[in-house]
């Protein structure tokens, strides 16, 4: 164990697990995956903070089916920034991070984790792989955390296109990628590995699918919290069995929702979009949403499908190609067209965009998103929140803007 | 001679012989002007003000006639830029091109591909067609180009250009926006008055200023007025905006010039995987080497890239011993003003 504080958090972990494995045995209702999908999550940073396994801090973007397959337990730094947001003891970590220099006018998460590691709360990597998408300011997270760690860092440069050049130039980084693992932790990447972990990520690829498809149904058996940061926090799980798992309990859990409404319908409700991040501190505008306003999250932005199947024979190419779909990259005509098709093929009232304070790449072009889903006739609320710093959080001021919102488009609607 | 058309830039990392060399005059659009506060309509008000004042000048029309306007994908302010510009600018014609964040041999190979890639759009532009002996000319043109603006940078330092480093900055300023042959004639007249005998420092404290955007020469006028001598430099308006561009024969002319530019001294967007901090240490060493007694550090709000990198400068100037001072910018001399008493005292302490 790697010292007395990441103890604790290890702990934590253990008891969040043993909690969640009971109450997934005791459901009877058969409503069990996001609890599943949370066990994995505490079984995770069980593994990040024992000590016990090869860790490797991340950028988002990272391949970390492959860094599974390598025996290596990764993750991107940003889901400890949300971790801790969600425990809610991160304004101390943010005060921390801000003593020391760093600006509040930057990402929350990234000073969250920042903060996390001058207090000795981030487990010693045995390296990092940044990732030049979705941000800079990312990179220079990751940059800080190897100076803080004195530990390697290898980058992964992400071009804007997804053309074949662009393909062949990150896939050659891959590549070198693995050598450079291989070289941190003295372990080769077994072929066979390489190919199970492949045919895992593909397999719940197309369970998420399924669940997707099931949740675009009218009306949707999808509730606000259901799908909270799934897409983003499944990448880390991809190229296991237990992404299939949780997928598959998803698409079953849905399947069965979709099912008893067709026996009891239940009265409309307006369908939401949420654009980006989730708030993931503790605050009340989703139980509003969904007691006050009848209405409910039904499909993120970072839970979107984006990529084609890997191909096991082209490893490094189809996780190049995989990276390279996310709208995050280049132009944001591409980051809109996909919104819209979200918006269309969910058949969503309205989009909530959280302008997560400090993010550029995300928040940056709000004006820009907001013209694009208003041509198809989707509506867009722009809030002005920082998703993980809750110091600055005004209930007051966000439910009226939502009250309005929800007023605007249930008139709409009506007409 | 008829003046050759335009293209608009706005990254310091633009490959300008490449401009030049298919007969276009780059010209950086510098976040300059009266143009009013539109930009937040079209993209988020946290966005840095180096590209919201550019846009503003879009939006503005605060232009001169452009042949098309080539963007950097350098961070995602430059990104959100290229987005911006096609809202506020849809007729213009544009282009956004990845530049890597390290300098190895792969991320050479593919930024000259992305030069490439220039060179074909530069012809749909009306450029004329690129070739070898073309860029080389251009590289020599820029070549003498960066020379004189380091005589005059020297010169500055030592107390001997007329007008000081606000002149320097004018003529910064020049060599961005005018076509570097008359840039060039303008410096050496500039060099040629320099006088024989060295100003001194005159009581003033020598500084490295450090930072990316600070394009207006009253800016350097401010920093004398409160008894600072620029030594040197580090900034994407300065000395930062050129690097000479060596085409070694028998190596493919865009492979050097994609080489030479993500060589260049850097700006904290670029990471050298093998030295994590790198840029604090460049900084560390710049001031050293150019006997500088303490750094300000100028930097525009919201730039993501040089926010998160000003810890790791604070911590490696306070271990080798120089005073830093950071100010927060939104390229305006409205806010610059607002530091003059914090210069002030920064210089008075370093007295």
């Amino acid at each position: 164990v790697r010292g007395t504080k990441t103890t604790v958090l290890v702990n934590y972990f253990d008891e969040l697990a043993a909690g969640l494995g009971e109450k997934i045995r005791q459901a009877k209702d058969g409503e069990v995956a996001r609890r599943r999908f949370a066990l994995e999550i505490a079984r995770l940073g069980r593994r990040l903070f024992s000590g016990e396994d090869k860790v490797a801090w991340c950028g988002v973007l990272a391949p970390f089916d492959l860094l599974n397959a390598m025996g290596v337990t990764s993750c991107f730094v940003e889901f400890v920034g949300a971790i801790l947001a969600s425990s809610g003891n991160v304004a101390a970590l943010l005060e921390e991070a801000e003593h020391a220099g760093y600006s509040t006018d930057g990402c929350s998460y990234h000073r969250a984790v920042i903060g996390a590691a001058l207090r000795g709360l981030m487990p010693r990597p045995d390296f990092l792989v940044a990732t030049s998408a979705p941000c800079t300011g990312g990179v220079g997270l990751l940059e800080n955390l190897a100076r803080h760690f004195r530990k390697k860092i290898f980058l992964l440069t992400l071009p804007q296109s997804n053309g074949e050049r662009g393909a062949a130039y990150l896939a050659a980084q891959i590549e070198k990628m693995v050598e450079f693992v291989s070289a941190q932790t003295g372990r080769q990447l077994d072929p066979e590995r390489l190919r199970r972990a492949i045919e895992y990520t593909n397999e719940a690829r197309a369970l998420m699918a399924e669940a997707y498809e099931l949740a675009r149904a009218v009306p949707s058996p999808v509730r606000s919290r259901d799908l909270k940061n799934f897409g983003v926090v499944m990448a880390l799980f991809l190229g296991t069995e237990a992404a299939v798992e949780i997928s598959r309990t998803y698409r079953d859990e849905f399947a069965m929702r979709c099912e008893r409404a067709r026996h009891n319908p239940p009265p409309p409700r307006l369908r939401l979009l949420w654009i980006q991040n989730r708030i993931q501190f503790k605050s009340p505008l989703v139980s509003l949403l969904e007691r006050e306003y009848d209405a409910d999250v039904i499909t993120d932005e970072l839970n979107a499908i984006t990529w084609e199947p890997l191909d096991p024979d082209d490893p490094y190419t189809s996780l190049a190609r995989r990276m390279l779909s996310i709208p995050f990259l280049g132009p944001i005509e591409h980051r809109i067209e996909e919104l819209k098709k979200l918006a269309k093929s969910y058949r969503v009232d309205g989009a909530i965009n959280p302008c997560h304070w400090g993010c550029r790449q995300g928040t940056g072009a709000r004006g820009l998103v907001e013209a694009g889903l208003k041509e198809i006739g989707v509506p867009v609320l722009n809030l002005e929140v920082d998703c993980v710093d809750p110091r600055n959080f005004s209930e007051g001021q966000l439910r009226t803007r939502l009250e309005a919102f929800i007023e605007m488009i249930g008139q709409s609607r009506r007409n | 001679m008829q003046e050759r058309q335009l293209i608009g830039f706005a990254c310091a990392y633009t490959p300008l012989v490449l401009l030049q060399a298919a007969r276009f005059t780059p010209y950086r659009i510098l976040p300059i002007g009266e143009a009013p506060d539109r930009a937040g309509s079209i993209l988020h008000d946290n966005l840095c003000p180096h590209v919201k004042r550019i846009l503003d000048r879009a939006l503005a029309d605060d232009l001169p006639e452009l042949a098309g306007v080539v963007f950097m994908n350098s961070c995602d302010a430059m990104r959100r830029l290229h987005d911006g510009w096609g809202a506020a600018r849809p007729r213009d014609r544009r282009i956004l091109l990845d530049l890597p964040m390290e300098a190895g041999e792969a991320a050479v190979d593919y930024f000259a591909s992305e030069l490439k890639r220039l060179g074909r759009t530069l012809g749909e532009w009306g450029g004329a067609a690129l070739g070898e002996s073309a860029v080389a000319a251009s590289a020599e043109c820029y070549g003498k180009l960066y020379g004189l603006l380091e005589e005059a940078s020297r010169l500055a330092a030592r107390g001997k250009l007329d007008g000081g480093s606000a002149k320097l900055q004018e003529l910064f300023n020049l060599s961005v926006t005018r076509p570097p042959q008359e840039a060039s004639s303008v410096l050496e007249q500039a060099i040629s008055e320099a006088p024989s005998a060295s100003g001194g420092l005159d009581g003033r404290v020598p500084i490295l200023i450090f930072g990316n955007v600070m394009p207006d020469p009253q800016a350097f006028s401010l920093f004398e007025e409160c008894g600072v001598r620029v030594v040197c430099d580090d900034l994407c308006t300065a000395s930062r905006m050129h690097a000479p561009a060596t085409l070694p024969a028998g190596e493919n002319y865009l492979q050097a010039l994609a080489r030479s530019i993500l060589s260049r001294p850097r700006c904290a967007r670029m990471l050298d995987p093998a030295t994590p901090g790198a840029l604090a240490k460049d900084v560390a060493r710049r001031a050293r080497e150019s006997g500088a007694r303490g750094v300000i550090a100028h930097v525009v709000k919201f730039c993501d890239p040089y926010l998160g990198r000003m810890p790791a400068v604070r911590d490696e100037l306070r271990s080798t011993g120089f005073a830093l001072l950071v100010l927060e910018g939104d390229c305006t001399m409205r806010s610059l003003e607002q530091h003059r008493t914090r210069i002030e005292a920064f210089v008075e302490m370093l007295r």
